[in-house]
This record gives C-alpha cells, sequence and structure tokens, in this order.
C-alpha cells in the first residue's frame, strides 16, 4: 500500500513537471524596426493606395500576430513573424512612392504635350 | 506468418514515405516566382544590390526548406523572399518612372528653348522685313520726287503731277509720255500697298464750271483706272473731280493757269 502512494506521488510530480515544462512564459521582443517601417507606410499614404493598403494591412496583422507568440513565449517565431511585417510595411512604403512617381511623370509627360500642342496651334494661326 | 508479412508492408510503405520529396510550401513557390520576374525585368539593370538581397533571402528560404520542409521558419523565410524580390521590382519601377520626369522635364526645357527662339527669329524676319520694305518705299518716293512735286500735308503725303504732261487741252485721255510718268507714279504707290489713295483732278478756271467739273472728274477716272491696271487695289483707290475750285496759282497768266491744271496723288497716312 505504501509502495503504491508513493508511485502515485511520483506520478503527480512528474506529470506537475511535465505541465510546466510544457507552458511557457511570455517573451520579450524587439518590435521597433516593424513598428517604424509600418508608420513609414502609413506617413506615404499605403492606406489609401490601392496597391499598397494590402501590404500594409497584412504588416499590421503580423505584428498582431507576433504579440501572440511572444505572449506564448515563442521569441523565435515572434521574431520570424515580425521580420515579416517589417518586409510587407516597406513594400508598401516603396509601391506608395512608386504611385507618386507615376503620378510625378505623367504630370511631366503632360506637360510636355500641351506644350507641343499649344505650340502647334499658335503656329497653325499665325 | 500473417504478422511477419504486415510488418515487410508497413516497412515498405515507411521507407517509401520516408524518400518521397515533399512538395514546397506555396509561399516558397510565391517566392520562386516573384524573383524570377524581378530577375527578368527592370530590377536587374535598375536595383541589381536590392535583388541579390532577394536572392539571398531565397538561398536561404531553399536551404530551410531541404531541412524543414514543413517548418514555420521555411514558409517564413520563402515569404521574406517573395516580399524583397517585389521590393526590388517595386523600386525599379520607381527609378524607370523618375528616369522618365527627369527626361520629360528636360524635353519641356528643349521645347521651350526650341519655341523661343523660332518666336525670336520670326520677330527678328519680320523687323528685317518691314525695315527692308520701309527703305524699298523710302526709296520709291525718293524716285518719285524726281518725278513729280511730292510734299507732306495734313491730309497725307501729296504727288502733284502737272496736267499738261498728262493730258492734251481739254481732253482727258492720257498722252503717251504720261504713262511713263505715271508708271513711275504706280511702282511708287505699289511699295507703299495698302494704303488708301485719293486721286484729285484739278482744272484752271477757263471755261465753264460745269465743264471744269467734268473734265476734271473724267481725267481723276482716267488716272485711278489707269493705276488699277499696273495692279493698285481697286478698293483703295477713289477719284474726285474738283474741277476749278481750288488753284493753286493765279489764273490769270498762262504760267498760273498751267499750274493750276494738275492731277493730285493724295497718299493717306494710316495703313489698312
Amino acid at each position: 500500500m505504501k509502495r503504491i502512494n508513493l508511485a502515485l506521488l511520483a506520478g503527480y510530480v512528474l506529470l506537475t513537471v511535465a505541465i510546466v515544462g510544457c507552458g511557457s512564459s511570455p517573451v520579450v521582443v524587439n518590435k521597433e524596426a516593424s513598428t517604424s517601417a509600418i508608420r513609414a507606410a502609413e506617413e506615404v499614404g499605403a492606406a489609401t493606395n490601392s496597391n499598397a493598403s494590402l501590404y500594409l494591412q497584412l504588416a499590421k496583422e503580423e505584428l498582431d500576430k507576433a504579440d501572440v507568440f511572444a505572449a506564448n513565449g515563442e521569441k523565435e517565431r515572434a521574431e520570424s513573424m515580425l521580420t515579416r511585417a517589417q518586409t510587407d510595411a516597406e513594400l508598401a512604403v516603396v509601391l506608395s512612392r512608386g504611385e507618386t512617381e507615376k503620378a510625378v511623370a505623367l504630370k511631366a509627360l503632360e506637360k510636355v504635350k500641351i506644350l507641343r500642342q499649344d505650340n502647334t496651334s499658335s503656329k497653325g494661326s499665325e | 506468418m500473417k504478422h511477419f508479412k504486415y510488418f515487410i508492408v508497413v516497412a515498405l510503405v515507411a521507407i517509401l514515405a520516408g524518400c518521397a520529396t515533399s512538395l514546397p510550401p506555396s509561399e516558397l513557390v510565391n517566392a520562386r516566382l516573384a524573383f524570377q520576374q524581378a530577375n527578368k525585368g527592370q530590377a536587374a539593370v535598375l536595383v541589381p544590390a536590392e535583388l541579390h538581397k532577394a536572392k539571398l533571402a531565397l538561398d536561404q528560404a531553399e536551404n530551410s526548406f531541404l531541412q524543414e520542409p514543413e517548418s514555420y521558419r521555411t514558409k517564413d523565410l520563402s515569404y521574406i523572399a517573395d516580399r524583397l524580390a517585389k521590393t526590388s521590382e517595386a523600386e525599379a519601377v520607381i527609378i524607370a518612372q523618375d528616369a522618365i520626369t527627369t527626361k520629360a522635364n528636360k524635353d519641356y526645357e528643349t521645347t521651350q528653348a526650341e519655341i523661343l527662339k523660332d518666336k525670336t527669329d520670326l520677330l527678328a524676319d519680320e523687323q528685317k522685313a518691314r525695315m527692308e520694305a520701309e527703305t524699298k518705299a523710302a526709296k520709291a518716293l525718293a524716285d518719285l520726287a524726281k518725278l513729280a512735286a511730292v510734299k507732306e500735308e495734313e491730309r497725307g503725303l501729296v504727288i502733284t503731277l502737272s496736267g499738261s504732261v498728262l493730258f492734251a487741252s481739254n481732253k482727258s485721255q492720257l498722252l503717251p509720255a504720261a504713262q511713263d510718268r505715271l508708271n513711275s507714279v504706280a511702282d511708287a504707290l505699289l511699295e507703299n500697298n495698302g494704303r488708301k489713295i485719293t486721286i484729285e483732278g484739278h482744272t484752271d478756271s477757263q471755261g465753264s464750271t460745269a465743264y471744269n467739273q467734268t473734265l476734271s472728274q473724267k481725267r481723276a477716272d482716267v488716272v485711278r483706272s489707269y493705276l488699277i491696271s499696273r495692279g493698285y487695289p481697286e478698293n483703295l483707290i477713289i477719284a474726285k473731280g474738283i474741277g476749278e475750285d481750288r488753284p493753286i496759282a493765279n489764273n490769270d497768266n498762262a504760267e498760273g493757269r498751267a499750274n493750276n491744271r494738275r492731277v493730285e496723288i493724295v497718299i493717306d497716312r494710316s495703313n489698312n
């Protein structure tokens, strides 16, 4: 009887150790690079840009996921998710800038076209 | 024996499953495609460093796939490689658009300079042509002054041709010699083309006033017709018979009457 009690006690101890071993305490991760990339994307207007808004949204979602992983103690996974968030946000920045550059280029081309048209029509009316 | 057979089958399946190559995750497939696309596009030329970063990331993902095909690490590395490839492509677009803007701005400046040069040239040509025309007209008037009396008056430039040079007494047909003189007058007038002119016929006081009025009108009409035949615009010439009303000399002597028998061509000051 005493042997059985000892065996049960040993079993409880092992179970407790196993449970404690499986659960993890929250970890701290450095989110600075990803959050500043997201901020930069927002500043260049990625949220209102049809191409860039998707990547900005993904970056935000990934930042949230990284928080969950960090809360569960999965540091490596959280950091990997933060890198994903950063690359998505950086892509959103570049796409937004691309749209702006396109608009500037179109405007410059239009300006030349109008100047040439005006010159042709003024020559015609001379 | 039966158990042994099962064991053999299970072992074979396990071996085959172990040897079978795992399919790459969709993230890795996307990353490969994204890199291929960027590598074929402008990124390879315009942003090689960015593209190289994407290549390194893709290599890392491929290595991870060989070691841990199903791991989140492989998926995340592939995802990152995909985004880096897309970013390099987007960077290339920025550089290409920037080049378009720079070229367009340069074209604008060049075109503007060309237009300015064209306008300046045109202005210079016009000025030159105007000066040439003015010189020619001035020369024509100077030549005219040798053939007839030319006088600047309030009503305009007045060219006075003696009646006796143009017409026989009491006639309204031009004398043959008059045509030479009128030709010179016509040439000078044509150099000042575009101005309104008035041909005035004047007589002395011999004969009736009505007769003189008719004669002076006829003579003015004849000179007008002649100038039109020489190319002066019809709508710019008016013929007026003044008769004996505006003598410039005394009608009491022959010399004065000769001076009064005349045709005056008045050139209007303003251009039409």
